[in-house]
C-alpha cells in the first residue's frame, strides 16, 4: 500500500494513521427491498483496478474519507472528505 | 515461525486488511512480523531479512467457506476458504465429493450454504456474532 497518503485535512500522512473500512457503496433507502439490502451488506465487486473506499483517519483528524485507490498498483487517485462527496469536486 | 531445510526462518504474516491484487503486502506488516519474531527470539535482530511475499485470499463475509450447489443445474461451489484452506483441503474435497455424489451436503458442511447470508445463518466460528466484513 502507498506508504504516504494525502488526507485533505492533514496533508501527507503515513498509511498507519488510517483505518481502511471497505467499499464506499451507496446505502439503500430504509424501505428498500430485501435484495437491495442483501446486496449492499454482503455483495462486493472486488475489482482489480479503480476502487472507491471509506477510510477513517483514526490517528489524525478522525474524519471519514472517500479514497479512490487502484487495488493492483495501490496508487491513490483521489482522497476527499466523505461529507463532501457529491457536493464538490474536491480532489488532491 | 518455522525453519526451512536450508536453515532460514520463515514467518507467517498477517492480512493486509484492505482489498489488494498487488501480492506484495506492505512495510508496516513486515515491521510488525519482525517485531513479533524478535520478541520471541531477541537475537533475530542480528539476522537479515531476505524477502517477503503475499498472495490473494478469497474472503467470505463471515470467514467460513461455502460448499453448496448453486441455482444452476450441475454447477457447484466450493470457495471462500479465506486463509484457512490449505490444511482443510482433504476434508473439503471429501465433503464436496459427498455433495456431488449424493446430492446432499455432508453433515460436517451442512451449514456452509450459499444462501446463509440471505437467511441470516452466518457461521459464527469466532463467537463474535454474525457480522459482514468480519475481516
Amino acid at each position: 500500500m502507498a506508504s504516504l497518503v494525502h488526507c485533505p485535512h492533514c496533508g501527507v500522512r503515513p498509511r498507519q494513521e488510517f483505518t481502511v473500512k471497505g467499499a464506499a457503496l451507496v446505502r439503500p433507502a430504509p424501505d428498500a427491498d430485501k435484495k437491495s439490502w442483501m446486496d449492499y451488506v454482503y455483495l462486493r465487486e472486488n475489482p482489480s483496478g479503480r476502487y472507491e473506499e471509506f477510510w477513517h483517519h483514526s490517528s489524525g483528524c478522525r474524519r471519514w474519507l472517500v479514497v479512490i485507490r487502484d487495488t493492483a498498483t495501490h496508487e491513490i487517485e483521489a482522497s476527499r472528505d466523505a461529507a463532501l462527496v457529491g457536493q464538490t469536486d474536491a480532489r488532491t | 515461525m518455522s525453519q526451512s531445510d536450508k536453515g532460514g526462518l520463515v514467518f507467517g504474516g498477517d492480512l493486509d486488511g484492505y482489498n489488494s491484487y498487488a501480492q506484495r503486502g506492505n512495510l508496516a506488516t513486515v515491521e510488525n512480523v519482525a517485531e513479533e519474531g524478535k520478541a520471541l527470539i531477541p537475537s533475530l535482530s542480528r539476522v537479515r531479512m531476505l524477502r517477503s511475499w503475499g498472495g490473494i485470499m478469497d474472503m467470505s463475509m463471515d470467514g467460513s467457506p461455502i460448499i453448496d450447489r448453486t441455482h444452476l443445474d450441475n454447477l457447484y461451489l466450493n470457495a471462500g476458504w479465506c486463509y484457512g484452506g490449505f490444511k482443510a483441503t482433504p476434508a473439503s474435497g471429501f465433503c464436496f465429493a459427498h455433495l456431488l455424489a449424493k446430492g446432499t451436503s455432508h453433515d460436517t458442511t451442512r451449514q456452509m450454504r450459499l444462501d446463509r447470508f440471505e437467511r441470516g445463518y452466518l457461521i459464527d466460528e469466532n463467537g463474535q456474532g454474525a457480522q459482514p466484513n468480519v475481516h
